[in-house]
């Protein structure tokens, strides 16, 4: 039993008023889900990457995305459209279409029409079913090719030109909800009675997790064959698509979620007093810690907790000269910058991401570092602990004068500003950690002493002592949250709901990933086979009609 | 091929702590030595421009000189008004296309930058200053020697200050930057191979000999988010021997004087493409700033045609935005000359001048070493 509805959505009828008067008087027959994730902008580049290729301009901008418990992945189940939003989503659909039915594009029509003055249904239909399925990320209906095939023709017979019409029907299809977001059609599995995503919302479940982008051809045919159902046929396509080289995009994709980077949009930093820090330094400092966790997870196969003590990592010689390091661009005078596999001394206080540019800088104000800051995300990105936020009219012109004195250092701002007892609880959980990184300015280059005053990076968490950063990397690194927050976090990026570390499923995946040596594909492979993984809620069908009164659920 | 790195630092590398492999400095070292290398990120003019320099005031605004331009031409006042108020009204005056035709070869217009000596001399105004930056290069004080406002040291040659100084886009202090060198470092320092200078010695914290080279980068100079020079960034030196220097002189202090004549050559001009940056017997003081830095004053004797050719070449674009009258400039540089005469006209071909230069830290990659890629942070 296939669970519908009919479903004529704001969003549908805005996509389709762009002339075509006829589709906004057809049923637009949509399945419904009981969650639907709107597509991130990375995952909309992607497909439209995959499918039109890499040429193809989007030409517009993004909703604002939004992070729930941490991750902007499930903020994607929580977002819906603006009507500001849709005109965007219009504006990219338009002229995505209008590229891809050019001339110089226009090979992507695998058919040609018979008279390119006048309407061919046989040539639109092939394009459209083809391109549907990959966009939709599951074959159209007939109904739907039926709406799409007559919408370019009416097109067509207005403007008398075969390209524009087929153009007005894609972007139609592009500014369409089933596109825009990813909902997950479930059914009612005859044997146990207990729903589950239907095979087609599996393999996008899977792909984007995985991947980072919408079902390959092979996915989409296994999911067609039934093959998803199965243990051993999931299992095959899991494996495939973890040996690929398209995993990399997946886990960079959750890294970057779950760091935050997002958030370097908005960074700023006083250009006096971090000249440094440039919009290309702030680039490759996110590429950075890209680089050393791919390298350390995927390609050398490393045990996670290793990214917070690892000495290698990549850099360019923008951010070599960050890292007061010598680094050649081998290129001539001009030449881009190159990225160089780079190693830092046993010795050095450099190694692993928290003293890396993306983290100490991304977690500083823009005139200075922060300690309080770069502790909160310690505790809530790496190791799950919420920290409550500061509690109002609180005084924090202590922390931040840099130029009082009196207080030199963070450190004796801070241990002025906590003798407010309202402030002591908060800062006596996250300071030490973050202190321990105050050998690194606001823009992460590297200091030993503060306004003439000499640093003290000691600190502990949670009992374990340490001296500098490169002991607090072996602190997080030895600390059991370190890896059960990351399998929590993964396992809600991959779900797009939260997941926490105690529920039995967190569990189960970190017993696993603890017995796997902690490595990265072992954890992802287990999440993408878990029942968990596309655990879905019976639907609500009292809901579903009060939606959609006259057209009732079947 | 680059792929070394020839210098790591006696205790963590570091730019601007460095020990030589050896073999830079013209195999002079056999020991191992301390340098400090830097990038130049600022390059000048060293200019000491005072209110008193000019006899009635500085030279006119190239609008102004123009109309007088244009009655050595032979335009009366009446056509020069009426030509002037055109081009005040905005409205299609005939005056800059005569301008740059203002020269005469046989009789017919030319082109007066690459004529400049086919264009009547304007006589523009010289400076009268009795200070200018620089050194006694010639031994000698004579009645145009000027005095150093820094080191007060008399007997300076400096007739390149002389020569510009009454000339707005050329006047500034060391702080305060020339107008045309600011200008045309803006222009070039983003392209041009950036210029590397390596201190050496025994030890730079103690007083003793040291040896500074000058060398030409394969890289452009790497800038920061607000234009100021980078710090810590890395070049590669460019091997052609050319554009290799070495000045051998003292540190006291932090204070480094190369008072032994020396010949510079450096293939690119950081102020002047595409030329040369020559100086004979050149002398060079620099400052180990507190921040990690450099500052100097290299002086010497340049080619002046060879300056000129460089405004030459930039045409009446330049000569309107930003120099001012560049034939007038072509015979203040010609009447200041005062080294090198040809021996068939008499005539000096170099002019005595002085340049101020400031360097940060940097890193330089030398061929045939060994580069470790490794490093403390300080």
């Amino acid at each position: 039993m296939k669970f519908t509805v009919r479903l004529l959505s704001g969003v549908a009828v805005a996509a389709l008023s762009c002339g075509i008067a006829f589709a906004a008087d057809a049923p637009a027959e949509v399945d419904t889900s009981t969650v639907a994730r709107r597509l991130t902008a990375d995952e909309y580049r992607t497909i439209i990457a995959d499918v039109f290729g890499p040429t193809i301009e989007l030409g517009g901008r993004f909703e604002p995305e939004l992070r729930v418990k941490g991750l902007l992945a499930v903020g994607t189940t929580h977002v819906s459209v603006t009507s500001a939003g849709m005109e965007q989503y219009d504006v990219m659909a338009r002229a995505i279409a209008s590229q891809v039915v050019d001339a110089k594009h226009r090979d992507l029509v695998p058919c040609k029409p018979a008279n390119e003055k006048a309407a061919d249904d046989a040539c639109t239909g092939m394009f459209m079913a083809k391109v549907g399925r990959l966009l939709y990320r599951r074959p159209l209906t007939d109904a739907e090719l039926k709406i799409y095939v007559g919408a370019a023709r009416v097109a067509t017979n207005d403007t008398k030109d075969y390209w524009s019409g087929l153009s007005m029907s894609l972007a139609a299809m592009l500014s369409s909800p089933k596109f825009l977001f990813r909902q997950v059609a479930i059914v009612q599995d005859p044997k146990s009675g207990q729903w589950r995503m239907e095979a087609h919302a599996k393999a996008q479940q899977l792909s984007f997790f995985l991947w980072n982008a919408g079902p390959d051809l092979e996915l989409l045919a296994a999911a067609e064959k039934g093959d998803l159902e199965t243990k051993k046929g999931l299992t095959k396509q899991v494996d495939r698509m973890l040996a690929s080289a398209r995993v990399e995009a997946g886990v960079r994709a959750y890294f970057t979620d779950s760091l935050g980077f997002d958030e370097f949009d908005t960074l700023t930093k006083d250009a006096a007093l971090f000249p440094k820090f440039s919009a290309q330094a702030a680039a490759d400092s996110q590429e950075q810690t890209l680089k050393t966790i791919v390298d350390l997870l995927l390609t050398n196969k490393g045990d996670y907790r290793d990214i917070f003590t690892t000495k290698k990592t990549f850099l360019t010689q923008e951010l070599a000269s960050i890292y007061k390091v010598p680094l050649v661009n081998d290129g001539p005078n001009g030449a881009p910058d190159t990225w160089v596999p780079y190693e830092f001394a046993k010795d050095d206080q450099r190694g692993g991401i928290l003293t890396q540019v993306a983290f100490t800088a991304l977690h500083s104000p823009p005139g200075r570092g922060s300690p309080t800051l770069r502790g909160k995300a310690l505790r809530e990105v790496l190791l799950c602990q919420k920290v409550p936020a500061p509690p109002a009219a609180v005084a924090f012109d202590i922390v931040q004068d840099t130029n009082n004195p009196l207080y030199k250092t963070a450190r004796e701002r801070l241990k002025a500003h906590a003798t407010n007892p309202v402030c002591a609880g908060c800062h006596k959980i996250i300071d030490p950690m973050g202190l321990a990184l105050e050998n690194f300015d606001g823009a992460g280059a590297y200091r030993t002493s503060e306004n003439g005053a000499p640093i003290d990076t000691s600190g502990s968490l949670d009992g374990v002592n340490f001296t500098n950063a490169a002991e607090l990397g072996k602190a997080i690194h030895d600390n059991p949250a370190t890896s059960s927050c990351l399998v929590s976090r993964m396992s809600s990026y991959a779900t797009g709901r939260p997941i926490d570390t105690g529920t039995p499923w967190a569990q189960d995946l970190l017993k696993s990933f603890a017995g796997a040596g902690y490595k990265l594909p072992s954890l992802m492979r287990e999440v993408a086979l878990s029942d968990e993984f596309f655990r879905v809620s019976p639907p609500d069908t009292k809901a579903a009609e009060a939606a959609a009164p006259n057209q009732p659920a079947r | 091929m680059f792929r070394s790195l020839a210098r790591v630092s006696k205790s963590s590398l570091a730019a601007g702590a460095v020990v030589l492999a050896g073999g830079l400095l013209g195999g002079a070292q056999a020991q191992a030595v301390e340098s400090k290398t830097f990038v130049v990120g600022w390059f000048s003019e060293a200019t000491y421009s005072q209110d008193t320099d000019c006899v009635g005031g500085i030279n006119p605004n190239i609008d102004d000189q123009y109309l007088k331009n244009l009655s050595d031409l032979g335009y009366t006042p009446a056509q020069i008004e009426e030509m002037a108020k055109k081009e005040l009204d905005g409205e299609n005056s005939p005056i800059r296309g005569l301008m740059t035709s203002r020269a005469r070869v046989d009789g017919k217009p030319a082109n007066p930058y690459a004529y400049p000596a086919f264009v009547a001399d304007p006589k523009l105004k010289s400076s009268v200053s009795k200070l200018a930056y620089g050194f006694d290069l010639d031994g000698k004080a004579g009645p145009n020697s000027v005095e150093d406002p820094q080191t007060r040291q008399k007997g300076v040659d400096n007739e390149f200050a002389r020569a510009l100084g009454c000339m707005r886009s050329f006047r500034g202090s060391l702080e305060s930057r020339p107008t045309y060198f600011a200008w045309a470092w803006g222009q070039l320092k983003d392209s041009q191979p950036a210029w590397i200078v390596t201190i050496s010695g025994e030890s730079l914290s103690k007083d003793g000999d040291v040896t500074v080279t000058f060398d030409r980068a394969l890289e452009h100079l790497r800038s920061n988010a607000d234009g100021s020079p980078r710090a810590d960034a890395t070049y590669r030196i460019d091997p052609d021997p050319r554009s290799h220097n070495v000045l051998h002189g003292k540190l006291k202090g932090k204070e480094l004087t190369f008072d032994t004549p020396t010949d510079f050559r450096l293939l690119q001009n950081p102020l002047m493409a595409p030329m040369e940056f020559k100086m004979t017997r050149a002398k060079l003081r620099v400052t180990l700033k507190d921040d990690g830095s450099i500052a100097g004053i290299i002086g010497g004797y340049m080619p002046w045609s060879e300056f000129y050719l460089g405004l030459g070449t930039q045409g009446p674009g330049t000569e309107y935005c930003i120099t001012g009258d560049i034939p007038g400039i072509y015979y203040l540089l010609k009447k200041h000359a005062d080294a090198d005469p040809d021996p068939k006209t008499g005539q000096n071909t170099s002019i005595s001048a002085a340049y101020y230069l400031e360097a940060v830290p940097a890193f330089i990659l030398q061929e045939s070493a060994q580069n470790p890629r490794t490093s403390s942070a300080r």
